[in-house]
């Protein structure tokens, strides 16, 4: 996901210019010169400003290279596909999944599938993430549901505690 | 002082804090030694769990966890040439080093007995310097608290370890996100789009637990698993350090005394104190020489200094509310959650409290050096596990503790979505410790611009007329030129080349 710089620079640019926009939009305190709208203006400039400097690559070289640490005697590693870089979104998709489906599923099955495809992903076997889908749910809903009593959502497999 | 003393003991000799401190402890340990998680994340982890538990048990898990943590970074280090936490990188090439050397115990032993002592040292500064400070803090107004915040933000973009205009578009950001929401001077919805989610504002621990725990998933599906560390026999580990201690006791102070510094500005942490010492030393050192080849001196030197800053970093935390670093700035958002709101009054009102921190610090200090030992006999046994066994666990954290926050959903979708933009800006050299910091002060320094404005109607004068307030603007306009300065400069090098020197 690594961007040029003229495309995150060019992205805060707008981002700052909206946030700016917006700010300007809000209602002052009546009877005062500032309000609400003041930070966001300050903000906003700041950030399309440096946006700005980033698109031309201002302050660039300060940045560090990246230093690779070689991992000594790994095999080669095979060549990383094409889609292989979307698999960095596989977390946050997980996490959604979570907040869609955890109310009707209950969270020990969420739980237990979330748990079972992140440790595919990472290379797991099933031997592995069977068990642990099985176990880490338990384990979780037994520390927060019953120590700290969170109300997780119950759904389809109720624990007996 | 011996009445407060005595509270102080009082408050934390409960089954509770023992516990706790414990608990803690042994977490801390393992998260810290094990590569990728950071001790930010481990720190971060606790808080849905300091919900349910007493102030003083709450600031204990987060003490112990965040020191523990800091320490159990070198173990992988030294045996793996990976370091455990950020704040370990600065030497773990040379911890390495010296364990191809065959000197694995002197190497960690040198970790565990430094890192208590610079622990100690950075409480001890955070006793003598704190209550001095919390005076001088009571006659700040809000051009002061504006100065100060402002300073601290600039700081945090000066240490970072990038470019300082992405550090300072960084902060902005987070800045921004705090601006979401109605508390903002006018009561008015503010970037909230008709989300009623929304209104509340964006809560900064989610956001904190996105940022640096998804994202460091999101990074594991794309990197490959560190090797599982050999296993071995380590002789004795405290043996020697005690005459490294005499032969080093000049190092190990400068370690301390810039961890303390490094740790009260805001926003540079234990990893920024720990490059600073490792370099220092090796410029101030008689045989520059051996450094990178297996030499202690160092490892005594950044290794004091790293776990310096973990205490002093809560300073300027508990006195204006302004984060040392990032794991202090999750302490502020434990403090503000258990009504011990940091200001200068807090030292004076909860006295006993602030006592119980001090002893928690120094407790947690000394308790590493037996728990550290046993962590390092077992980091065979422990750093054996797959990562692939870890991360989902992670996951189940991140998810049930961010709902737990709010107990709502939109924690969690907070959560994925700061994890996407942590891994973003990551990726693409964006320091995220710049924009969490950002969040976290947001709120304040916007009351104290605002107010300060209103105050003063609109003019900017009044900001540089108090005389603490003018210094303070004074070191913050310094903060915002230097960068330009050091930029300018660089420029002229490279366009006049150094002529060669002759022969």
């Amino acid at each position: 996901m690594r961007l040029p710089d003229r495309v995150t620079g060019s992205f805060l640019v707008l981002l700052g210019g909206a946030a700016a926009y917006g700010g300007w939009l809000l209602p002052p305190v009546p009877g005062q010169p500032v309000g609400p709208n003041v930070f966001p203006l300050v903000i906003g400039t700041g950030l399309a400003l440096c946006g700005l400097a980033i698109t031309f690559g201002i302050g660039s070289t300060f940045e560090e290279k990246e230093e690779i640490v070689p991992i000594e005697g790994g095999e080669a590693k095979a060549p990383p596909g094409k889609f292989y870089g979307l698999r960095a979104l596989l977390p946050p998709a997980l996490l959604l999944f979570y907040v869609a489906a955890a109310d009707r599923l209950g969270f020990i099955i969420t739980a237990a599938l979330i748990v079972y495809a992140t440790a595919t992903a990472l290379g797991a076997r099933w031997k592995l993430a069977l068990p642990l889908a099985v176990l880490a749910p338990i384990g979780i809903h037994l520390i927060f549901s019953k120590l700290l009593r969170v109300p997780l959502p119950i759904g389809l497999l109720p624990m007996p505690w | 002082m011996l009445n407060t003393l005595m509270d102080a003991f009082a408050l934390i000799s409960t089954w509770e804090v023992v516990i706790a401190l414990l608990a803690a402890s042994v977490y801390g340990l393992v998260i810290g030694s094990l590569p990728g998680l950071s001790a930010t994340m481990a720190t971060a982890l606790l808080v849905p769990v300091t919900f349910y538990l007493s102030p003083i048990a709450a600031i204990a898990t987060i003490v112990a966890a965040s020191t523990m943590a800091i320490f159990a970074g070198d173990i992988p280090g030294a045996l793996l040439r990976i370091p455990g936490t950020p704040a370990s990188a600065a030497y773990a090439d040379e911890a390495y080093a010296m364990t191809r050397k065959g000197e694995a115990e002197l190497a960690l032993g040198a970790g565990v007995w430094f890192s208590a002592v610079g622990g100690i040292a950075g409480t001890l500064s955070l006793m003598i310097l704190a209550p001095p400070l919390a005076e001088v803090a009571l006659s700040f107004s809000t051009f002061e608290y504006f100065w100060l915040a402002f300073l601290g933000l600039m700081c945090a973009t000066l240490v970072a370890r990038s470019s300082p205009v992405k550090a300072i578009a960084a902060m902005f950001i987070g800045l921004l996100v705090a601006c979401v929401g109605i508390e903002n001077p006018g009561g008015v919805p503010r970037f909230t789009f008709g989300l009623t989610d929304l209104f509340g504002g964006i809560e900064p621990i989610p956001a904190l637990v996105g940022v640096f725990a998804v994202a460091q998933v999101m990074r594991a599906m794309l990197t490959p698993e560190p090797p599982p560390i050999p296993r071995r026999k380590f002789g004795s580990i405290l043996a020697g350090q005690w005459n490294l201690t005499k032969k080093y006791n000049v190092q190990m102070t400068r370690g301390n005394i810039i961890g303390i510094i490094i740790g009260v500005l805001p926003g540079a942490g234990a990893d920024m104190a720990a490059w600073v010492s490792y370099a220092m030393s090796k410029r101030f050192s008689k045989e520059p020489e051996k450094f990178g080849t297996g030499h202690v001196e160092g490892l005594v030197e950044a290794g004091a200094s790293n776990n310096a800053s973990i205490a002093s970093g809560w300073v300027p935390s508990l006195l204006f509310g302004i984060p040392g670093d990032t794991i202090a700035a999750i302490a502020i958002g434990v403090l503000y959650m258990k009504g011990l709101n940091p200001g200068p009054t807090l030292f004076t009102e909860k006295a006993s409290s602030m006592y119980a921190i001090y002893l928690m610090f120094i407790i947690a200090n000394l308790l590493m050096i037996p728990l550290g030992i046993v962590m390092i006999r077992l980091a065979s046994h422990v750093l054996r596990a797959p990562r692939s066994s870890i991360m989902p666990v992670i996951m189940l954290c991140c998810a049930v503790g961010s709902f737990a926050i709010g107990n709502n959903m939109f924690g969690v979708v907070t959560v994925a979505t700061f994890g996407i933009i942590g891994y973003v800006m990551e990726e693409n050299g964006y320091p995220v410790a710049a924009m969490v910091l950002g969040i976290v002060m947001g709120t304040m320094v916007e009351q104290a611009f605002v107010t300060s404005l209103i105050k003063s109607d609109g003019s900017i004068l009044p900001f540089f007329e108090r005389p603490i307030s003018a210094i303070l603007a004074a070191m913050a306009m310094g903060a915002v030129i230097w960068p330009v300065l050091l930029w300018l400069w660089q420029r002229l090098k490279r366009k006049s080349p150094a002529p060669k020197p002759a022969g």
